[in-house]
């Protein structure tokens, strides 16, 4: 048998590599996705008070610390039995509106962005953010830069820090806004709504007006049909922050909604003696392996998995682009994987507007941002959409609220079936019969869990901070006969 | 009047050795009397992110954990950030955008005033996987070394050189 290893992956926060092993023949046996999972993270927040726990969640990793801390403070709140004021939700989910659009636009010009505007078969020095720059314009790197300053201006006006925001509290948030601080996050998020536009523009006219990559997205190799999972308001449409948690069939036929606390009676975890990492699937429908259908409890939380999961966007401009997305990928539910990255967009769209929406609202500078708990510490379970899945931090304390067990259940790690059956597939499709393993083939594979945005990672940033490219080739005797190095 | 040169204790303080660069500047802030010039920071972040942390200031230190293999465990290196392999080429060196140097260069080609020198204090580590508060030994033995090796470039650079005395 012949090993291909991608090892480990490139543009991913943390390591994880992917082995494909080969036949006699030269076509893909199997594959298998591997991450070395960060150890002792939950055993870490164990004996601590527990309001500690939502700033010390934020540091698992550099990417969402936003969510991280989100989702502990529910949890939190849900340990003390205390329910925050609507001013303090409303500037949770400001503060978090403001992450997302940050967020999604690093993504989208620094990941998604290299890939659909600079091509998938472009030579590896330029596909990165400059890649994107020198193609569409000098000015979509101020304006990138632009975005992120505001998102993080935001982020450090509520959270209290830039990136770490550390002001969620039992009942609520240690501070509000002044008149003149909601005034100046108002005008940043206007033009957020207005970058928004901008780019899905962008990804209107270089990707939905390019053939190839149309025919790429809608294509056999990235599509799966599988369950869907989404946070919901109570009109069922998308929402980042508070709801429940909607999952639909891979016709689209909702299964139900449920609440956080109830999250055990839906989620179950299997196990494979080939990684650590565990692979969560829909109880009530059962493991049945890494297979499509409705009889499979594979289920998938992303972006596109949101838009699927909801009836709708719950801003107007947001909703508009969602209708326009369902048209032309042939309705709902859509099953092509890279149409997360257009999902994405639209998510951005919808937390720009969601930005204005709280940031105008009367009750915004209320004094009233915090209710006191009263009641003993127990038990508690807080769930929000992460950039990358939904979310869950539960918590269990002593009386003292000290913290005797938690559990996490991370965006990406819903996603870890799909993403094998992904970059199963795509390997399956894209080499044949011992194609010669060039750098455009390889990226493509990549792209298949790449869409996915995974995140295994931590804020680690021991340098030199590259994650370079290694692919072993082994024969069908399992001797290696080859070995192919990029940025090594 | 704004500081002109900018400390960063990069890493993330939870996973173990990764943490080192915030330790560093921590034994620095506790043992020695930095200049009003200098402005400390604490970061756990890379790539875009980090490069627009650097914008306004004319010189950067940062301290960081470093895996090269190539050196014992607990070495102190010190290189300028032109000296940093971009072996990334053009893929992800920190989260989920780039590396330092392809984001430092997309700073440039819009005119963002950068550091016109930006040197790296780094300790070789070992152990970044493991969730803990606490360095290992030889990185802890390291910290004094790298806090001196900040103190000296800081002196090379400044006018109003600190006390090394640490």
């Amino acid at each position: 048998m012949e090993r291909i290893t991608i090892d480990p992956i490139t543009r991913l926060e943390g390591h994880g590599k992917i082995d494909i092993f080969l036949d006699a023949e030269g076509n893909v046996a199997n594959s298998y996705f591997q991450i070395p999972e960060l150890r002792g993270f939950e055993r870490f927040c164990v004996g601590r008070q527990v309001e500690e726990v939502p700033i010390l969640t934020n540091r698992i990793c550099g990417v969402c610390p936003e969510a991280h801390h989100m989702a502990g403070a529910k949890a939190v709140d849900a340990v003390y039995h205390v329910d925050p004021p609507r001013t303090a939700k409303m500037l949770r989910e400001l503060l978090y509106s403001a992450f997302y659009c940050t967020d999604r636009t690093t993504h989208f010009y620094a990941l998604a962005g290299p890939d659909f505007i600079v091509g998938p078969d472009a030579p590896v020095a330029e596909r990165n953010i400059l890649g994107v720059i020198h193609k569409v314009g000098l000015e979509i790197g101020g304006k990138v830069i632009q975005m992120r300053k505001y998102g993080h201006a935001t982020v450090e006006i509520i959270g209290g820090r830039k990136v770490h925001p550390c002001t969620s509290f039992p009942g609520g948030l240690t501070k509000g806004i002044t008149k003149e601080q909601r005034k100046e996050i108002e005008d940043m998020g206007r033009w957020a709504v207005d970058f928004a536009q901008f780019s899905l523009k962008i990804f209107n006219d270089i990707v939905l007006g390019n053939k190839e990559y149309l025919d790429l997205i809608l294509g056999d190799i990235y599509t799966h049909h599988t369950y869907y999972m989404g946070t919901v308001d109570e009109n069922n449409k998308v929402n980042f922050y508070d709801g429940k948690v909607s999952v639909v069939d891979p016709d689209g036929k909702r299964l139900g909604k449920y609440a956080a606390h109830e999250y055990t009676d839906w989620i179950a975890e299997h196990v494979e003696p080939w990684t650590y990492l565990k692979f969560p699937y829909l109880k009530k429908v059962g493991w049945k392996g890494f297979v499509d259908g409705k009889d499979s409890g594979v289920y998938m939380a992303t972006p596109l998995s949101r838009l699927n999961a909801a009836d709708g966007m719950a801003t107007p401009l947001a909703q508009a682009e969602y209708e326009k997305f369902y048209s032309a990928l042939g309705g709902k539910p859509v099953h092509q994987r890279l149409a997360i990255h257009w999902a994405r967009l639209i998510e951005l769209q919808y937390a720009a507007e969601r930005w204005v929406e709280l940031a105008t609202d009367p009750e915004i500078t209320s004094d009233n941002f915090r209710t006191i708990p009263t009641e003993k510490p127990t038990e508690g379970v807080g769930i929000v959409e992460a950039p990358r899945g939904t979310l869950t931090h539960h918590y269990w304390t002593d009386e003292r609220g000290v913290t005797t067990r938690v559990n996490l259940v991370v965006g990406t790690t819903n996603n870890y079936a799909p993403i094998q059956m992904s970059t199963n597939k795509a390997a399956r499709s894209l080499i044949k019969k011992g194609v010669v393993v060039k750098e455009g083939l390889l990226n493509m594979i990549e792209m298949a869990f790449r869409a996915y945005d995974p995140c295994f990672g931590c804020a680690t940033h021991t340098l030199p901070g590259q994650m370079p490219l290694e692919i072993s080739i082994h024969d069908d005797q399992g001797n290696l006969v080859d070995v192919l190095k990029q940025n090594c | 009047m704004k500081a002109n040169i900018i400390l960063i204790g990069l890493g993330n303080p939870i996973l173990g050795d990764d943490g080192v660069g915030w330790k560093v500047v921590e034994y620095l802030q506790q043992h020695s009397s930095l200049p009003t010039s200098i402005d400390i920071d604490f970061l756990a972040l890379g790539g875009i992110s980090l490069m627009e942390r650097l914008i306004g200031y004319d010189q950067a230190i940062l301290v960081d954990a470093i895996i090269t293999g190539q050196h014992p465990i607990g070495s102190v290196l010190c290189f300028e950030v032109d000296e940093l392999p971009n072996l990334a080429g053009g893929h992800l060196a920190a989260a989920h955008d780039t590396s330092l140097q392809v984001a430092l260069q997309m700073g440039h080609s819009m005119d963002a005033k950068l550091p016109r020198r930006i040197t790296i204090i780094a300790v070789e580590a070992q152990s970044v996987y493991d969730f803990s508060e606490d360095l290992t030994l030889p990185i802890k033995a390291a910290v004094p070394e790298a806090a001196k090796m900040v103190m000296t470039v800081m002196a090379e650079s400044s006018n109003d050189p600190p006390d090394v005395a640490i």
